[in-house]
């Protein structure tokens, strides 16, 4: 056999083997890897690159392939049994900082300079030491901060504020090309659509993307970025009617002069106030 | 504009609040809006039933402007 058909179909092979090795491996990113996962990535691509150029013979190069990929294979699989195995494997993770005080031996065990910590505090946007409560450093290498309370965030639930709950949006044009199956998820037919884009004057040729959100409406981005499409209207303006019907009732209240119907029009006011009180967080956005 | 007429204007708006609620809550993916919206439209219908009653005696006060 010639040595380029040889080195031809080692490689071919070697790319398939590699390719259901890295498939095995899954979806756990570069930088979650622990340093051991680290190195044995590294020396399975070494032993394939040899195996490609032929510095060793095909069934020792196999060999040490699989016994580098099953072992740890078996002992990733052996850590998601036991959690006593997980954490000799993977490790746990260093408490770097407790209830605001900076553990200093930790910070040694890990050969991490005041320096480091300050520089990982900064990448997670804390420049000030005091204002971290609590801080890890994980198994992989990141460094996990809780700010104290006051540094953190403010959120709705902070305020007491209610907001509309959320759902993922559904992409339902992509390059001028109607998706059937987001569609069908936001429970919406293309006959919607089709009506949907003739009330906002475009063409499905020109649309480059189509997205529904959770409350059924349509946002589009076009090929034509000169054309300005509305953003969608139909909430604001439902709550600026209700508004104004509710403003009618108490206009009513006051002009009337029969008694009776002073107290239905406050009545159903009121009724009217507590619905947009009710429905405003959702119609707002 | 008579009063009547008024009270029908709002009575309309309030219809189509009505309508464009409900065919918010039909396309509405979360539960939890669905809900609020089906309170906000029996709301309105509460509402609505009261304005139509006034609507027939304004209309009795005010023979000359018989509408709906």
């Amino acid at each position: 056999m010639p040595e380029w058909i040889e080195a031809f179909l080692r490689s071919i092979s070697l790319l398939i083997i590699i390719f259901v090795i890295a498939k095995f491996i899954g979806k756990r990113q570069l930088s979650q890897l622990t340093a051991f996962e680290f190195m044995i990535g590294i020396i399975i691509a070494v032993i394939a690159a040899e195996l490609t150029l032929g510095g060793v013979s095909f069934v020792s190069g196999f060999v040490g392939l699989s016994v580098w990929f099953l072992i740890p294979f078996l002992i990733t699989w052996l850590a998601l049994k036991s959690k006593a195995i997980h954490d000799f494997v993977r490790g746990k993770g260093t408490v770097f900082i407790k209830d605001g005080k900076i553990m200093e031996d930790n910070l040694k065990k890990e050969s991490f300079t005041s320096d480091d910590l300050l520089q990982r505090l900064r990448s997670k946007n804390i420049f000030q030491a005091a204002d971290v409560e609590f801080a890890v450093l994980e198994p992989d290498g990141e460094i996990n901060v809780l700010p104290k309370r006051e540094n953190q965030p403010i959120t709705p639930k902070d305020v007491a504020a209610t907001v509309a709950p959320i759902k993922e949006p559904q992409t339902v044009i992509m390059d001028g090309d109607i998706m059937k199956e987001p569609l069908a998820t936001a429970g919406l037919s293309v006959n919607w659509l089709h009506t949907e884009l003739e009330k906002q004057g475009v063409t499905i040729e020109n649309v480059y993307l189509g997205q529904v959100d959770n409350f059924g409406q349509l946002t589009l981005d076009l090929f034509d970025d000169k054309l300005q499409v509305p953003s969608p209207q139909e909430k604001p303006a439902l709550l600026a009617t209700l508004k104004k019907c509710q403003a009618d009732m108490e206009m009513f209240a006051l002009s009337t002069e029969n008694q009776e119907a002073k107290q239905m029009y406050t009545k159903n006011s009121q009724k009217l106030q507590t619905a947009i009180d009710k429905m405003e967080p959702l119609l707002k956005s | 504009m008579t009063v009547a007429s008024q009270v029908k204007q709002s009575l309309a708006s309030l219809k189509g609040v009505q309508t464009s609620l409900s065919s918010l809550s039909t396309r509405t993916q979360s539960e939890e809006a669905k809900k609020t919206f089906q309170e906000g439209i029996e709301l309105i219908d509460q509402v609505k039933k009261d304005l139509i009653n006034r609507v027939g005696e304004l209309e009795r006060e005010e023979e000359q402007y018989k509408g709906i």
